[in-house]
């Protein structure tokens, strides 16, 4: 029945390996569907039969044999894709070794494969999940190797013997190994890639919330998604003339049959000067930002409306409309710093055209009666900006909206829709009325999350607004009615902290784990080596000033005043020893000792059989000393007679 | 040494558990290097960890062990005897398990399953003395695979402890040929000694025992008489050992006669004879089963001297020597 126990645990450890495939969705549903219950086959057999065999041994060797070529079938034709198959046949082996274990001792081979599916586990994975899922693995890993080297052991001394340890030893080593691994995992080198370039790259499946374009000819979708797309670091400061934040991420410029894209050609690298990507020249208030972002398909960076300057990223290509990406993306998440100012103007000459969508004559009867008699672009998108603000419905949910319509139907029909619509249809009155307008999506608002002092953008804080040409520079407008823009939305005071603390976590999480790289670990040995000088710089000047108040004439004096108040007490408790004591003392030194029971005759009489001269000089004390204690009188000379003539016996001994 | 499958030299040697593991973490370690993958890195850093710790808890579990042998009161060259290994565990933090304990003179492994931190465990154990002799146990060697198996460890320690190991019995039944005419011999020994006939009568002296006091002839002298007894000659076998080992004879030789008297005086005591063993400036005697181990140890501990040794053995003394004319034992 142990045995039983046993290889039924075994066999859930392997299926427990794999377990997390189904989150990361590295391989299908129904081959790890098809594993599972095949494992749980094998248990219920093992349970109730002693057995683990499912089928025939021929049948499972035939099965073995087609394996090989099924392999090569499905990476080629079916999963499309060496990871997929390779996990195929790892799962296929997992349950082929697993209805043999009854039969065959191959738990050797069991733990390989287990192995090999827990590292298909963890590779796919980056969610925090994957630490409780490593530690219960490594707990049940434990036993099963803990088990597996006392089986060995009995069997190389060739007998049985007790139970191997279980639980709390395993426990026990987990807790040792997991303080071991926090320790070692800062210090272990990080140098990306440095043999096989482009192998990972940004996750094809994570999301930002922004499309690659804003499509009316299909239903909306506002994202009611709370995963977090960027936190942001900026000084106090910084924070009245930042906030709410803008992070621009995709410039709609290029208007098809109801759809707004963005223009790719004409990318190019921007050239670092000292590490830093200078995109434009900063106009007024300036400030610096840090920003961990969630990176999405392509590299696209959310930089701050306003931003001139990037560091930290290791490369930056710039798209003709002004959107910024980098070209070798890590694979989740990215850090990096940048400098922002209220306003920024073009390093060069910027080519600007006027946008391409179609006025209709009633649209720009319309924005002429909105532009009213100002002249200048900028004043004229303000009023526009603030008339449809005002007279057009915010419907927050795109889905809401409850049709597809073109801009000109918002404009001039429906007068309803959500903040994209708001965008283009101010794009489409800037248009009509000369001036060159984009539209800009990206993430706007941010809260601050008050234990980190961070700004934090989630996916439902996507957005749309429109960036103006106003002859020198593009200037920021938003028509979207300001209560109803995203991220402004107040919430319970509970939840907010409830939502802080675990975007904390997450933080925490985010930074310290998954994008934990070498320039933190350069920053953490630095960070290390100057501690540690402090630490001998502060040691030396404690050793120097304990030095000083050694050498000070007070300490000395007290130090003087303590020795003599020190002798002064042992003297007078000497001298108030009593004559008994005085003798036993002696007798001690002469090597007698002089027992709690024992009376002073006593060890005299022992003296006189050891030391006949030394007895015949005591004599007399010890009549003083019988005197002293005995008589009626008691008489403080002899007890002075005694300690002088002890001392005088001392000295010539000496 | 009785070897196991995995007793080996050195401190440290990699199970073949133990090589998967380090390829699967070297395996790991590439992956997350190159991916830069922080998930991999975690358990990169879970494996490197218990790789680690294995290191830790096996050296630390079996460095702070001390063993301690009990238990042999008699050994014989070629038997294995029972004994109690005392193996202390000293680690505040460590408890050990599944160690194997190995030492030259041990018949087969002993088994540890489990010394708690700061405990003492004692085990049986089997050892086995292939010559006789004064036996110094010098040494013992602590073998684990624990916690996890991936490193076999080693740690050599000493095992204080001597052994006086008895001769080597023969074990061809010849005992019975050997003593029909020692057995058979009636004639009165004429000297005291344990015995049932009196030889003669002598003063009290303290110690002596009062059933032996002859309370008729001490009321009539006035003083206490006891009666001494003669020896039962009948009962007692004289064997004498020739250390002498003439030049060319090999040691075997040698042991051989130390075995072949050995036995002779072990199928004696068995018989409830008495036995007298002389040697060159000694004579012991054993009678019965009482005292038999002094007349082995001075078996086992007999040297071979390459002079020969004045020897005048009885009419009845059986002789072991390897001297020519009578190499062998005479009976």
């Amino acid at each position: 029945m142990q045995d039983r126990r046993r290889e039924i645990e075994s066999v859930l450890v392997t299926g427990f390996a794999a377990a997390p495939l189904y989150l990361t969705m590295a391989v299908g549903f129904v081959p790890l569907l098809l594993f599972h219950g095949a494992l749980t086959l094998v248990v219920l057999r093992i349970h109730r039969d002693g057995t683990s065999r499912l089928l025939p041994p021929a049948v499972m060797k035939g099965l073995a044999i087609l394996a090989l070529p099924f392999y090569f079938v499905d990476a080629v034709a079916i999963s499309r894709g060496a990871f997929a198959a390779s996990t195929h046949l790892i799962l296929f082996i997992a349950v082929y070794q697993a209805t043999e274990s009854m039969t065959a001792p191959n738990r050797g081979q069991r733990l390989l494969t287990t192995f090999l599916l827990f590292i298909g586990s963890i590779a796919t994975s980056t969610h925090m999940s994957v630490v409780l899922f490593v530690v219960a693995f490594a707990f049940l890993l434990f036993r099963e190797l803990m088990h597996i080297s006392h089986m060995e052991t009995a069997a190389a001394v060739g007998r049985e013997y007790s139970e191997a340890p279980s639980s709390r030893t395993a426990g026990f080593y987990l807790a040792g190994t997991a303080i071991l691994g926090a320790l070692l995992f800062p210090v272990l080198p990080r140098v990306r890639d440095p043999w096989v370039q482009g192998v990972t790259g940004a996750l094809q499946s994570a999301t930002t919330g922004l499309s690659d374009t804003i499509n009316f000819n299909e239903e909306r979708v506002t994202p009611d998604d709370t995963t977090i797309v960027a936190r942001v670091w900026m000084g106090r400061e910084a924070v009245p003339f930042f906030t709410p934040l803008r992070l621009r991420g995709a410039v709609y410029d290029r208007f098809g049959p109801n759809v707004w894209r963005q223009t790719y050609r004409g990318l190019r690298f921007v050239e670092p000067r000292r590490g830093k990507f200078r995109i434009a020249e900063p106009v007024g208030f300036a400030r610096g930002a840090r920003i961990q972002q969630r990176l999405v398909k392509g590299g696209r960076l959310l930089l701050p409306a306003g931003t001139y300057s990037v560091h930290g990223v290791p490369d930056l290509r710039e798209g003709p409309a002004g959107a910024y990406s980098i070209s070798r993306p890590p694979r989740n998440l990215i850090n990096f710093e940048v400098s922002m100012s209220l306003n920024v103007r073009p390093l060069e000459g910027e080519r600007v055209r006027l946008s391409n969508y179609p006025v209709t004559p009633a649209v720009a009867a319309m924005a002429r009666s909105i532009a009213g008699s100002s002249t200048s672009a900028v004043s004229q998108a303000a009023r526009v900006e603030s008339y449809l603000a005002r007279n057009f419905q915010y419907v927050r949910n795109a889905q809401d909206v409850g049709t597809i319509m073109t801009v000109d139907d918002f404009l001039l029909r429906q007068r309803r829709g959500h903040c994209e619509y708001f965008a283009a249809g101010m794009v489409a009155l800037m248009t009509a009325l000369g001036h060159p307008a984009r539209i800009v999506g990206g993430f706007y608002g941010g809260r601050l999350n008050p234990l980190t002092g961070y700004f934090v953008l989630r996916r439902e804080d996507a957005h749309a607004w429109v960036e103006v040409w106003d002859g020198g520079k593009w200037v920021t407008f938003d028509p979207t009615p300001t209560t109803l823009r995203p991220g402004i939305a107040p919430g319970n005071i509970v939840g907010l902290y409830a939502s802080a603390i675990s975007d904390w976590v997450n933080f925490f999480w985010d930074r310290y784990v998954l994008t934990f790289g070498l320039a933190d670990q350069v920053t953490l040995a630095a960070e290390a080596i100057t501690r540690a000088r402090e630490l001998m710089a502060s040691g030396r000047r404690s050793l120097a000033a304990v030095r000083r108040m050694l050498a000070s004439p007070e300490f000395l004096a007290t130090l003087g005043f303590l020795l003599a108040a020190g002798t002064a007490a042992v003297v007078a408790a000497r001298r108030r020893e009593n004559a008994f004591r005085l003798l036993a003392r002696h007798l001690s030194s002469i090597g007698v000792e002089v027992g709690p029971s024992m009376t002073m005759e006593e060890a005299l009489r022992i003296v006189r059989e050891k030391q006949p001269a030394a007895a015949r000089e005591l004599e007399p004390l010890v009549a003083l000393y019988e005197a002293e204690s005995f008589s009626a009188r008691r008489d403080r000379t002899r007890l002075v007679q005694i300690r002088r003539r002890l001392a005088e016996i001392a000295r010539t001994t000496l | 040494m009785h070897s196991l499958p995995f007793a080996f030299e050195g401190v440290v040697r990699l199970t073949k558990i133990g090589t998967v593991y380090l390829t699967f973490t070297v395996v790991i370690g590439f992956a997350a290097l190159n991916t830069g993958n922080n998930a991999l890195y975690i358990g990169l850093t879970f494996m490197l960890g218990c790789l680690l710790l294995s290191g830790i808890a096996s050296k630390g579990g079996l460095k702070h062990l001390e063993i301690e042998l009990r238990g042999i009161d008699e050994a014989w060259a070629g038997r294995p005897v029972a004994a109690t290994l005392r193996i202390r565990n000293r680690s505040r933090i460590w408890s050990v398990r599944d160690v194997v304990v190995l030492s030259d003179e041990m018949a087969r492994a002993a088994v540890v399953p489990l010394v708690p931190k700061r405990t003492t465990v004692e085990i049986p154990a089997e050892f086995l003395f292939e010559r006789r002799g004064l036996v110094s146990l010098r040494r013992a060697d602590f073998y684990t695979r624990y916690p996890f198996g991936f490193f076999l460890k080693k740690r050599r320690v000493g095992l204080v402890g001597e052994v006086v190991v008895f001769p080597r019995l023969r074990s061809e039944p010849d005992g019975a040929v050997r003593f029909r005419p020692v057995a058979g011999d009636e004639a009165p020994s004429n000297r005291p000694g344990p015995g049932d006939e009196v030889h003669s009568f002598r003063d009290y002296v303290r110690g002596d025992s009062l059933r032996r006091v002859h309370w008729k002839k001490s009321a009539s002298l006035g003083r206490w008489i006891t009666k001494q007894t003669e020896m039962d000659a009948a009962r007692a076998v004289h064997v004498a050992v020739d250390p002498w080992k003439p030049r060319g004879t090999p040691a075997e030789a040698f042991e051989e006669m130390i075995s072949a008297a050995a036995t002779f005086v072990h199928d004696a005591v068995r018989r409830g004879l008495d036995v007298v063993l002389e040697l060159p400036r000694v004579t012991l005697r054993a009678r019965e089963s009482q005292s038999a181990n002094a007349l082995f140890r001075a078996l086992a501990l007999i040297e071979p001297v390459h002079e020969p040794v004045e020897m005048l053995p009885g009419r009845d003394t059986v002789v072991f020597s390897l001297r020519s004319g009578d190499a062998g034992q005479t009976a």
